[in-house]
């Protein structure tokens, strides 16, 4: 009988995996399972939300993408994990066998405890029908609190304002986007976000959600009350774990995984924002929860099911958006104040910085002569982001062109001789060509 | 699958490759047309020299132009939450109706080869110009005068690596 591979959760992570082994095994049997009814981009929902995309346009893989490849999809949730029956059981009552199983659940919104948080009009964005949700109750909101000014907040408060809602964004630590930006980079988003009419309030600790039928109005700790008829809440997300329970699938924060995203548990793999796996600039199992971490995490652990043994490089935080038309990206760890799992200080020696106009911003940050970190803001610093996030992730000791980094433009030619001084971390046969080609 | 290579000895530094493909993706395909009516865009391939800052080109310095890889499996691919960016053929292409221009591509890219601007722009191997042959196959290859420029596989491409530089010259391609 045909081996089976059975993937849990159809979205980044898992539609990878089920694309990679189609890819390399067209014969398999390979059967998705997910709750929710289409696959679409969840970080193009904060487009959809503010009018920018349609439903249509959400789709990062056709609609029959399942159907063309010969890949079973079936809508349901999975309740139940028996590894030593190799049995997955559906919400449905159907229990699937596997041969090999990947859970690729994600994650979901982490909402506060606080009074009130489970009342109707208090939304998470996550999924396409908590964008529904917010967008059917529009009619009848004036203002909006969104709780917390990480990347998904401040998102959704950036599409609500399109809508011309009022919108206030509370933020517990001292500022915004305190996951992906130091603060003074930080300062610079918030401007930009209070001259296009959002305010931000930091240092804000919402206590309560107030009002008996309809939401009248948040409040933080100091007692302050911020009227309001909607709530969007980000606060960062939870791994989907409920399947572990009752298995000796070993976890910390996420589903541990090992190089090869293999879990604790024979046959049993993990991939996406559910799993924790290497974080390269961390040096220890992290979870980035990251769209190009779980395609890529898809990939990697879809290949090792099929037991072409690929080892996961391991990934790093990084992200890139842009708010009000101006764009950051930034990688590794630029930020210093402890997160929600923790986080150290003193992660780097050695801070570079250029700012050669306002709102145009470079920051990188050492540690023993090695990138751990950068915060770029505006058109020409960002064209750098990929050459700086290699030597990055390849761990390259940039003594000999530290002057540099701060002007440094997207051009690899600069930085040939020092990746052929460290060919053996970069494998890639696009790299081994280039350094042959050049043969320096 | 045929991609495209720089033979790093031959490559003066001279940049017709980065005109011609700026004024490719244009829609009068027309340097003078393009410049007038204000059309033409970044190119697509970067002039280099090795060990050096971009376009000081240092004397003696080696020079060569690099466009995307065409990577398989490709990082911007990868990192690409609206599926804009994507495996045709072993080419890496970007539909560019799909992208949102998240630059996400632009982060993961290690070889600086897309280019922000409203979209994600890259090599796109000339798809208007599939029914050409030979040299002019590619906009970038027509115009180097010193046919530094070569497409082919990379073991096809080693081959022209190995031969004297002057035997090129004196037109065997
Ligand atoms: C608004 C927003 C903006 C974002 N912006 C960015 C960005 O700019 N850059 C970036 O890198 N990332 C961004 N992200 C994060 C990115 O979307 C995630 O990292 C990515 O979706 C993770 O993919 P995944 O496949 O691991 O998990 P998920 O996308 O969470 O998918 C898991 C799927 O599994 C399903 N599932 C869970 N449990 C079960 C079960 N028991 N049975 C059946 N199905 C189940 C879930 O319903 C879900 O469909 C954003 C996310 C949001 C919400
Ligand atoms: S754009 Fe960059 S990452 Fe993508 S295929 Fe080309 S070289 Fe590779
Ligand atoms: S900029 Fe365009 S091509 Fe690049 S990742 Fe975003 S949507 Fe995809």
């Amino acid at each position: 009988m045909k081996p089976r591979y059975l993937i849990i959760g159809a979205s980044a992570a898992g539609t990878s995996a089920a694309e990679t082994l189609r890819r390399y095994a067209p014969d398999a049997q390979v059967t998705v399972v997910s709750d929710e009814k289409i696959t679409y981009s969840k970080p193009l929902l904060s487009y959809y939300l503010a009018g920018k995309l349609g439903e249509e346009q959400l789709f990062f893989r056709s609609p029959d993408f399942y159907e063309r490849h010969g890949i079973e999809r079936i809508h349901a949730r999975a309740v139940g994990l028996l590894p030593e029956k190799n049995t997955v059981e559906l919400s449905d009552g159907q229990k699937l066998k596997y041969d090999k199983l990947l859970l690729a659940t994600g994650a979901a919104p982490r909402f506060p405890h606080i009074e009130g948080i489970r009342k109707d009009g208090v939304f998470g964005l996550r999924k396409l029908e908590d964008a529904h949700g917010i967008l059917a109750r529009l009619p009848k909101t004036k203002s909006a609190v969104v709780l917390g000014g990480g990347l998904v907040g401040l998102k959704a408060a950036a599409a609500l304002k399109e809508h011309g809602v009022a919108v206030t964004v509370l933020i517990d630590s001292p500022h915004a986007l305190s996951q992906m930006l130091d603060e003074s980079s930080a300062r610079i988003f918030e401007r930009i976000f209070e001259q296009n009419g959002v305010a931000i309030r930091t240092r804000a600790k919402p206590v309560a959600v107030l009002g008996d039928q309809q939401i009248e109005g948040v409040q933080i700790a100091l007692g302050e009350v911020f009227p309001c008829e909607l709530v969007v809440v980000g606060k960062g997300v939870d791994p989907s774990l409920e399947l572990l329970e009752g298995t000796q699938i070993r976890k910390e924060y996420g589903v541990l995984v090992d190089d090869y995203l293999r879990t604790s548990v024979e046959n049993i793999y993990a991939a996406g924002d559910v799993a924790q796996a290497r974080d390269v600039v961390r040096g220890e199992p992290w979870i980035n929860a990251l769209w190009p971490c779980a395609v890529e995490q898809g990939r990697v652990a879809a290949l090792n099911m099929l037991g072409i043994a690929t080892r996961y490089r391991g990934s790093m935080r990084m992200n890139s958006v842009q708010f009000f038309g101006v764009p950051v990206i930034s990688a590794g760890l630029a930020v210093l104040t402890p997160g929600p799992l923790g986080g150290r200080p003193g992660e780097h020696d050695e801070t570079l910085e250029s700012q050669p106009a306002p709102g145009i911003y470079r920051k990188i940050f050492l540690k023993d002569e090695t990138i751990v970190g950068f915060v770029l803001v505006g058109d020409v610093p960002i064209e750098a982001a990929g050459v700086l996030r290699i030597l990055m992730e390849r761990r390259v000791n940039v003594a000999s062109i530290k002057e540099e980094l701060l002007e440094l433009g997207p051009e690899l030619g600069r930085l040939l001789p020092l990746i052929a001084e460290n060919r053996e971390r970069f494998v890639e046969r696009e790299f081994q060509e280039l350094v042959q080609t050049v043969g320096v | 699958m045929e991609r495209l290579f720089c033979d790093p000895r031959r490559c003066v530094g001279c940049r017709a490759c980065e005109i011609a493909c700026a004024v490719e993706h244009t829609p009068s395909k027309d340097l003078f047309a393009s410049v007038l009516n204000g059309e033409l865009g970044p190119p697509r391939r970067r002039v280099q020299t090795v060990g050096a800052k971009p376009y000081r080109v240092a004397i003696g310095g080696v020079v060569l132009s690099l466009g995307c890889h065409h990577c398989d499996p490709a990082p911007c691919v990868d990192a690409c939450i609206t599926g804009a960016m994507h495996k045709e053929d072993g080419q890496t292409v970007c539909d560019l109706e799909k992208c949102v221009g998240c630059w996400m591509c632009v982060m993961s890219c290690p070889y600086g080869a897309i280019t922000p601007k409203v979209k994600a722009l890259k090599c796109d191997l000339c798809p208007d110009r599939q029914e050409k042959t030979g040299r002019s196959r590619y906009a970038c290859i027509e115009a180097c005068p010193t046919e530094a420029l070569f497409a082919g596989t990379f073991e096809e491409f080693q081959k022209v690596l190995a031969e004297p530089v002057t035997a090129v010259w004196e037109g065997t391609r």
